[in-house]
């Protein structure tokens, strides 16, 4: 009962990291493999606030989103816009190479020493509260409740506002979507910049969980990446899902053995993958 | 990918060579500029990589030229091991700057440093030094992943290669084709702690505070977890310890419940990892939530840095640990000259940062290299500098190595000093390594007893 807590916690972790890949495929078609280092660059950047002027994370935090919200949007413009149009496989080559530029531009700055936000964050990392042979991390039922947060606020975007429907509406068929006047243009940057923000915010919980350096951002790429397949791309609820699928495996294949738990993590991927239906929420034809 | 190969795949050495055609130029000082004028436009890490074998190869190779290739991970996960090498090689330099006199002759020594990526490039790296730059001596270090290659093609070569900080026996036995029998080599030669240094420091750490002797392992399923698990574990045992092993997890588990669950049941007074760095902290985390406090926490392979210890924050106050160097080493660097309190004086005004145990070994890499060509009597004869390895003696920051000494013919063991890691508030860095124990090197001076972590 304790490891099924645990996994449930860890995949409200993964599935924060998740949320902002399983948009960027759901309105552009576009896998962003840099989305781990952009990750981490959030992790950086609220490192640097909360060393250099000493201000509570959570202030730095809320400072460092609308910076991560803009350079999303730039990024958009500036690279994605252009790789977009030269068909499917570029945009995924761009967003690799961009992993790689971010990764030693990091190097070069911040030097390959070890970070983490634990120290500044207090406690908050390290206690618990149990009952009844169940232990339960607050800062894993945070990352939860962040998660869930952030899901229902996206899914009350695309649902209820003009942008959201603008932007799902864009997702079925750009080429309608402008007929009827919408920019789609506007709408892929605009959810570029709600997904670099959401990996910000991803990137901070990353950083007060373990230590992070310039090269942290692709293994925290793989489980993200699964936890959307699993969950079925383009679904925010399928993301929530999948990463704590993902995270249950997990910790049932440590229960197991040790060895075995990136092991079932990676079977239930695969098993999702060769299945006829696709992930688990997908719904064919049509997404977000 | 060096410079020049990326020029040909692009098509641009014709345009060189028609530039140099033209002007009393040469052909590498083109490159070098292109090199630069690249460099200065991209400023990125991976392209500065690249470059860095260029800007050092500037200057004619006339025929009294000794070229020594240096391979260690500047960037990737490994990083960190890299960090104080372009200061030690700077010293190298600056030793070397009036060139080396050996049997009469004067020769000028070049030194090519190249980043193995953490082991991505780290073949690669070294067949450029092999075949591209005609490399008389190749040094590497820091981690299997960077030096069990280079060594690979450089035995396969047969160019002289020193080698440092991977335990001797992944280094030793891991690159036998049959490790039941092994054959020693021709041409690779190493100096490193191993596993019997491990076992004979925590041996002389541990009883320093009273425990139960229950020892709870985290040895993950790698090159190192399997082999401390295969050769560690056993020592352990029979030094009268009682063994808690799980099993071995895979590396980036990021939930260990399962392990802390058995670790509280069975009553693990005493703690001990030789996991990946980020693996450690979600551990250690988790631990701290689920109350399990071991009283001795004895890391290794991760908190071998200051940097890595103090993004704990106060978790990382009082864990244990073993350095392979420190700058209250009594031993000198015979080329340099230069002190181990030098040294780690030295690294931090010019870097800013604390000192790095990895200092002293990058340094020692340099003292052997000369003391082999100067023995050799004949540098530019590969087979001279091979045989001259076989029974050199020379003073090192880590103190003094003679080969022939060892385990085996190829081999040096280096000590292991036990310690710990203590919080300093108050004075110029956070943290610092408090030494406890000296069973592998009577030398190095104690300076308190371990405390309980909990």
């Amino acid at each position: 009962m304790n490891v099924l807590v645990q996994g449930v916690l860890l995949g409200g972790f993964y599935a924060l990291l998740a949320c902002g890949l399983s948009l960027m495929f759901g309105v552009m078609r576009i896998i962003n493999l840099a989305h781990g280092d952009i990750a981490v660059i959030g992790a950086y950047l609220v490192w640097v606030l909360v060393n250099q002027t000493s201000m509570p994370p959570w202030l730095a935090a809320l400072l460092v989103l609308p910076i991560m919200w803009v350079a999303g949007y730039v990024m958009y413009v500036l690279l994605l816009e252009r790789s977009r149009r030269a068909g499917q496989l570029v945009p995924l080559l761009t967003t690799f190479g961009l992993a790689i530029v971010i990764e030693n531009v990091l190097l070069q700055i911040f030097s390959p020493d070890d970070h983490s936000l634990l120290s500044s964050t207090g406690t908050l990392a390290t206690s618990s509260i149990s009952f009844g042979g169940l232990t339960i991390s607050i800062f894993g039922m945070l990352t939860l409740a962040t998660a869930v947060v952030v899901l229902i606020g996206l899914q009350f975007f695309l649902s209820r506002t003009t942008s959201g429907r603008q932007m799902r509406a864009t997702a079925e068929d750009p080429d309608v979507a402008e007929l009827v006047g919408i920019n789609a243009r506007a709408v892929y940057a605009k959810a570029t910049a709600i997904a670099v923000a959401i990996a910000g915010l991803g990137g901070i919980f990353l950083a007060i969980r373990q230590t992070f350096n310039p090269s942290t951002g692709p293994t925290q790429l793989i489980f993200a990446f699964e936890a959307v397949v699993i969950g079925g791309f383009g679904s925010p609820w399928g993301t929530l899902l999948g990463g704590i699928v993902l995270g249950v495996a997990q910790v049932i294949g440590a229960q197991v053995n040790p060895q075995y738990f990136v092991l079932f993590g990676h079977l239930v991927f695969l098993a999702v993958l060769a299945s006829p239906r696709g992930g688990l929420l997908s719904r064919r034809g049509r997404t977000v | 990918m060096s410079q020049e190969d990326a020029l040909v795949k692009a098509g641009g050495v014709n345009f060189v060579e028609r530039l140099v055609a033209g002007h009393e130029l040469s052909r590498r000082d083109v490159l070098k500029a292109i090199g630069a004028g690249t460099l200065t436009l991209a400023g990125g890490g991976l392209i500065e990589a690249c470059g860095s074998a260029l800007g050092t190869t500037g200057g004619s190779s006339s025929a009294g030229t000794i070229k020594i290739g240096f391979v260690s991970p500047l960037t990737g996960p490994d990083a960190g091991f890299g960090e104080p090498d372009p200061y030690v090689i700077s010293l190298a330099k600056k030793a070397f700057a009036s060139g080396l006199t050996i049997g009469g002759k004067k020769y000028n020594v070049q030194i090519i440093d190249e980043d193995s990526q953490s082991g991505t490039r780290a073949a690669q790296a070294a067949s450029d030094l092999i075949n591209a730059q005609n490399v008389d001596l190749i040094l590497t270090t820091s981690a299997p992943e960077t030096v069990n290659p280079v060594s690979d093609a450089a035995e396969a070569a047969g160019v002289p290669c020193i080698s440092t900080v991977v335990p001797w026996e992944a280094w030793y036995f891991g690159r036998q084709s049959n490790p039941a029998a092994p054959v020693p080599f021709k041409w690779t030669f190493h100096f490193s702690f191993g596993v019997a240094q491990f076992a004979n420091a925590y041996e002389h750490l541990w009883p320093q505070i009273p425990t139960n002797k229950v020892v709870g392992v985290m040895w993950p399923n790698d090159a190192d977890g399997n082999a401390i698990r295969a050769a560690l574990g056993p020592m352990l045992k029979a030094a009268g310890y009682t063994i808690v092993d799980p099993g071995a997890y895979a590396d980036g588990t990021t939930e260990f419940t399962t392990q802390i669950n058995e670790f509280k049941s069975k009553n693990c007074e005493i703690f001990n990892t030789f996991p990946i760095p980020p693996d450690f902290v979600t551990f250690w985390e988790q631990a701290a939530q689920q109350g399990f406090t071991p009283k001795i926490a004895q890391i290794a392979k991760t908190g071998l840095f200051p940097s890595q210890v103090e993004a704990l924050g106060s978790l990382g106050n009082g864990l244990a640990s073993g350095v392979y160097w420190g700058p209250t080493w009594p031993y000198s660097s015979s080329l340099t000259g230069v002190s181990s309190a030098k040294l780690a004086s030295g690294y931090e005004a010019s870097s800013g940062k604390e000192w790095n145990q990895q200092a002293g070994a990058s340094l020692a890499l340099f003292d052997v290299a000369a003391a082999a060509l100067k023995a050799s009597g004949d540098p530019k004869n590969k087979q001279a500098v091979a045989t001259a390895m076989k029974t050199l003696a020379v003073d090192t920051p880590l103190g003094h190595l003679a080969w022939g000494t060892g385990p085996n013919p190829n081999v040096v063991p280096t000590p292991i000093i036990g310690g710990q890691w203590v919080a300093t508030p108050g004075s110029a860095y956070p943290i610092d390594f408090v030494i406890c124990e000296n069973s592998n090197d009577a030398n190095v001076p104690v300076a308190a007893k371990l405390t309980a972590y909990s």
